[in-house]
């Protein structure tokens, strides 16, 4: 008897923990998660947490790059730093999560981070499809193709001029998708090699595979510079086959938070307007340009407050982080990436880099 | 040295030669297998390949992010495996001899190889341009450059020529010191230019040339030291039973310490230990122990099914109110441990053994929740704590370590006669082993945090590790019921006939049989395990692949390695190489120790 009650007893315990595991813990973790969701904000998790979580990418040369130590450097990277600045006034309080192309939406929306700065194209889909929202671009690229000066190929060759040659990409991603129709609307036919990684595709150039290769002009211009080919390979056409916005991507309806972003961008633009530096902007004249003064949380009419910041958030960004074109010199002047003349440039010079007013 | 030439050259004609077909695919493959050779060197050796990608990374392919003041505690882990190594090399030690002159056979079989693969290797002449921009060709490993290195082996095979005319015999054990002694040496001696930079971020190669490894030699040579040391105790204490039990303890427990000791900041938390946990630990260890030397009194007898049942309502309850984990571990533990109890501490003998599986199983569901729950845990830059080679070694080996006692139970499970237990065994097999491991890796990932209790929360690597052990024992489960199958039934009506009962039956004939006729299986299981570690990139975790894969070629500051990720490629493969070869080399002489194959 002894012996049957106890195995009843420890079946019984079994199903019992069985269910409660399952089933009802669950239910009540589920429900109190999604409280926690409708509940807290963005910044309030944010702030909750002490730290800011950046998607960032694996690997893109100028933009994230893991030094020999584990530290983090780039581009997008510089953003990320600028956006905990902001909040905490404390660059260094972001955890990075470094995400595939393929995971990094998937990240977003999980909540697994709370801004993906991860030179990711601005596209319609991805804006309405995703539940994602856009902030200002940071970098405006375009899809560029590289072949050989020894192929009879030159700076004014167009894609017309590619037919019937291989051209190397990197599968999955829109440039693979450009370039095909591009070359159809040309009316030509060109051998694709998609390999997984840029680097393979370049390696495979190097190697003679294939004739052409493609992707961002940023990552050309880079390769070039770097394997010493400036007059053996050549980068058309002068005006890119696609529009590659990359900025900031964040949640979707949570505007406080799109706003901390956006302004957060912002004023390191203007910053860079007013030729407020890092070195310089303890020493800059705020009662000479107001809205400077605004910005930076020195006069009444601030408006971090409001945003639920610190005033001196903005003035932390530039103090910490830098301007616009010192994130930008940088990063990308050591790959041979400049301003001056190109989309990127201050849009009083004839570039797209443009910041509404601070006021 | 006493080469007989004949016996060699019949046991090439035999194998190589022995009709015009095999001297033809002979001549095929060494062909193939020689240039494959010369396009590896010539790759190595050109001018334009920046080897220093590697070497300059090496802290990055270790430990990846994992903050230097925290250093130290890797190397304490590292120590301590050194340590328990030795011991159990020296306590386990077999009295093998090894002569000198067979030691100086396998030196000279070793350099005769790189003679031949030295004059092999081609000569390549490559472009570069040089600092004032000038491009030249460059000539890399000409004949001229041979003859010192040539001149220098072949000293050598002279000297291991003359060595082994001395007759001299010694341990085969204390080889595996000389062996280690060897790369501890060369961090002392060996140097490599280093990289440095001026005042523009210019590259600067200094001319003196610094050691390979500066910061890492005097730990190193400190864990040798302890390991030699560590080896004449165990030879010393050879014959202390107790001692063998407690090393051998000490492995099973020793993956935890290290998981609990790299992940905890502060090393200790002592006020919650004092205050939480060290109570709730003695509490529960008085219950079982008490327990287990109380449960053939009559009078407690009496009583069981109701503590039992009581235990039951406590363990339920508990998993809804708001208790710290370790109380609900330990509860769901005891319940578990009270229920088989009755069935196993019949003896003095049973009882004690039971108290210490008790205490084992205690201890380690502690550290596990410790180390894998801890809110005080080292931050780093990155996602997580483990990067590189580190994190690819973590699951190998801990997925191992878990994995196996997992398989085993299930492949038990499997073939028991009680259909609760068989049925659930199989389920658990089959599900896991059906869906492939990505997709496990995703649900670690993304799915399994729902399935956590409240209040729980892994890390991400944690969960990985469950999934890896989850998934690496159903496999192993099936190659050890392969092994159970083997087993010929007299031997269980054998023991049967001597009145075995089940667990001495299994522990005692069964076991032990099937586990040694599938060393090799599992050997490349879990070589199997170690590869498969480069699919966590996956999920975002940067394994020792990932890592030369996709970070070191897009650095650009402060030193510029764009595009250099073939020479990490080559070096990721080698070490993988050395590993796999080091365990499956390890795993033949094992089985050659165990006879298998023989008898």
């Amino acid at each position: 008897m002894n012996k049957k009650a106890i195995v009843f007893l420890l079946v019984f315990a079994m199903v019992i923990v069985a269910c409660g595991d399952t089933t009802e813990e669950v239910a009540v973790e589920a429900t109190e998660e999604e409280h926690d969701h409708e509940d807290e904000s963005t910044l309030e998790q944010v702030q909750e947490r002490g730290f800011l979580k950046c998607g960032v990418s694996t690997g893109a040369t100028g933009f994230t790059e893991v030094g020999d130590d584990g530290s983090y450097s780039g581009f997008d990277v510089d953003y990320c730093y600028a956006v905990a600045a902001a909040i905490f006034g404390d660059y260094s309080k972001v955890e990075f999560k470094q995400l595939t192309s393929a995971e990094r939406f998937t990240a977003l929306s999980a909540g697994e981070i709370d801004v993906l700065i991860r030179n990711t194209t601005w596209t319609q889909s991805r804006d309405t499809e995703l539940g994602n929202d856009f902030g200002p671009t940071t970098y405006y690229d375009g899809q560029q193709l590289m072949g050989r000066v020894a192929d009879g190929l030159s700076n004014s060759s167009t894609v017309a001029d590619i037919d019937g040659l291989r051209v190397c990409t990197n599968a999955g991603t829109t440039t693979e998708k450009n370039i095909t129709e591009r070359v159809g609307l040309a009316g030509g036919t060109i051998q694709l090699i998609t390999v997984e990684a840029f680097s393979e595709a370049i390696d495979k150039f190097i190697a003679g595979e294939c004739d052409i290769v493609t992707t961002d002009g940023s990552g050309l211009v880079g390769r070039r510079a770097v394997n010493d080919a400036l007059n053996d390979w050549v980068i058309f056409p002068t005006s890119p086959i696609s529009k590659e916005p990359l900025g900031p991507t964040y949640r979707s309806n949570d505007s406080q938070w799109a706003d901390i972003i956006n302004w957060t961008v912002y004023a390191t633009i203007i910053a860079d307007e007013y030729g407020v530096t890092k070195a310089n902007v303890d020493s800059a004249d705020l009662e000479a340009n107001p809205e400077l003064g605004r910005l930076f949380g020195a006069n009444d009419g601030e408006l971090q407050t409001k945003m639920g910041l610190d005033a001196k958030a903005y003035y932390n960004v530039i103090k910490q982080v830098g301007n616009y074109d010192e994130i930008f010199s940088r990063n990308l002047n050591p790959l041979g990436l400049y301003r001056e003349g190109g989309d990127n440039d201050r849009w009083a010079d004839g570039g797209l880099i443009y910041a509404p007013p601070a006021r | 040295m006493n080469i007989d030439i004949k016996k060699q050259t019949r046991v090439i004609k035999e194998n190589l030669f022995s009709s015009p077909v095999s001297t033809l695919l002979t001549f095929i493959t060494s062909y193939i297998m020689i240039s494959f050779f010369r396009g590896m060197f010539g790759f190595a050796t050109a001018p334009d390949k920046d080897w220093l990608s590697v070497l300059n990374n090496m802290q990055l392919y270790m430990v990846q992010a994992y903050p230097e003041s925290d250093f130290i505690r890797i190397w304490i882990c590292v120590g301590l495996g050194f340590i328990f190594s030795g011991l159990s090399v020296g306590l386990w030690e077999t009295e093998e001899k090894t002569s000198l002159s067979k030691l100086c056979l396998t030196f000279s079989k070793i350099v005769s190889g790189i003679i031949f693969l030295t004059i092999i290797a081609p000569t390549n002449s490559v472009v570069v341009s040089t600092a004032t921009g000038i491009r030249e060709q460059v000539e890399v490993f000409s004949y001229a450059e041979r003859i010192p290195l040539l001149s220098i082996l072949i000293g050598l095979l002279v000297v291991f020529f003359l060595i082994s005319k001395i007759n001299l015999s010694f341990n085969k054990s204390l080889l595996v010191s000389i062996y280690l002694f060897v790369p501890i040496i060369l961090l002392w001696i060996m140097k490599i230019p280093t990289i440095q930079l001026d005042s523009e971020n210019q590259r600067v190669f200094p001319d003196p040339l610094m050691p390979i490894a500066n910061s890492t030699k005097i730990p190193w040579t400190l864990i040798w030291i302890s390991f030699v040391v560590a080896y004449l105790v165990g030879v010393y204490f050879k014959n202390k039973k107790q001692f063998k039990n407690a090393v051998s303890i000490s492995w099973v427990l020793l993956p935890l310490l290290i998981f609990s000791w790299i992940f905890k900041k502060p090393l200790i938390d002592l006020n919650e230990l004092i205050r939480n946990d060290i109570p709730v630990f003695i509490g529960f260890l008085l219950i079982g122990v008490l327990t287990i030397y109380l449960i053939n009194n009559k009078i407690v007898e009496k009583f069981y099914s109701y503590y039992l049942g009581f235990l039951v309502v406590v363990t339920i309850a508990s998993l809804f109110l708001k208790v710290i984990l370790l109380v609900k571990a330990a509860l769901l533990l005891l319940l578990l441990f009270s229920a088989i109890i009755p069935a196993v501490s019949t003896s003095a003998k049973g009882k004690r053994s039971l108290t210490i599986v008790w205490i084992v199983s205690l201890t380690t569901t502690a550290f596990l929740l410790e180390g894998g729950t801890s809110t005080t845990q080292i931050v780093v830059p990155g996602s997580s704590i483990f990067g590189g080679f580190s994190l690819t070694w973590l699951l190998a080996i801990f997925g191992t370590y878990v994995s196996f006692p997992l398989g085993v139970l299930l492949a038990l499970g499997r073939n028991s006669s009680l259909p609760i237990i068989r049925g659930v065994c199989t389920g658990i097999i089959e599900l896991v082993r059906s869906v492939p491991y990505i997709t496990w890796l995703f649900f670690a990932s993304v799915t399994m945090a729902v399935f956590l209790p409240d209040g729980v929360e892994f890390n991400l690597i944690v969960r990985v590790l469950i999934v890896t052990a989850f998934f690496s024992g159903a496999y192993f489960a099936e190659n050890i019921r392969g092994g159970l199958q083997s087993i010929p039934k007299g031997q269980f009506e054998a023991a049967d006939a001597i009145g075995m009962n089940t667990v001495q039956k299994t522990s005692l004939i069964v076991l032990p049989q099937a586990l040694r006729a599938i060393v090799p299986t599992l050997v490349s299981s879990i070589i199997t395990s170690f590869k498969d570690s480069s699919l966590v990139t996956i999920i975002g975790l940067f394994d020792f692949l990932t890592i030369g894969r996709m970070v070191i070629g897009n650095q650009s500051i402060p030193i510029n390695f764009i595009g250099h990720d073939r020479e990490n490629l080559l070096f990721i493969a080698f070490v993988y190489w050395i590993f796999t070869f080091t365990l499956s080399r390890r795993s033949m002489k094992f089985e050659k120790r165990l006879g298998l194959g023989e008898r």
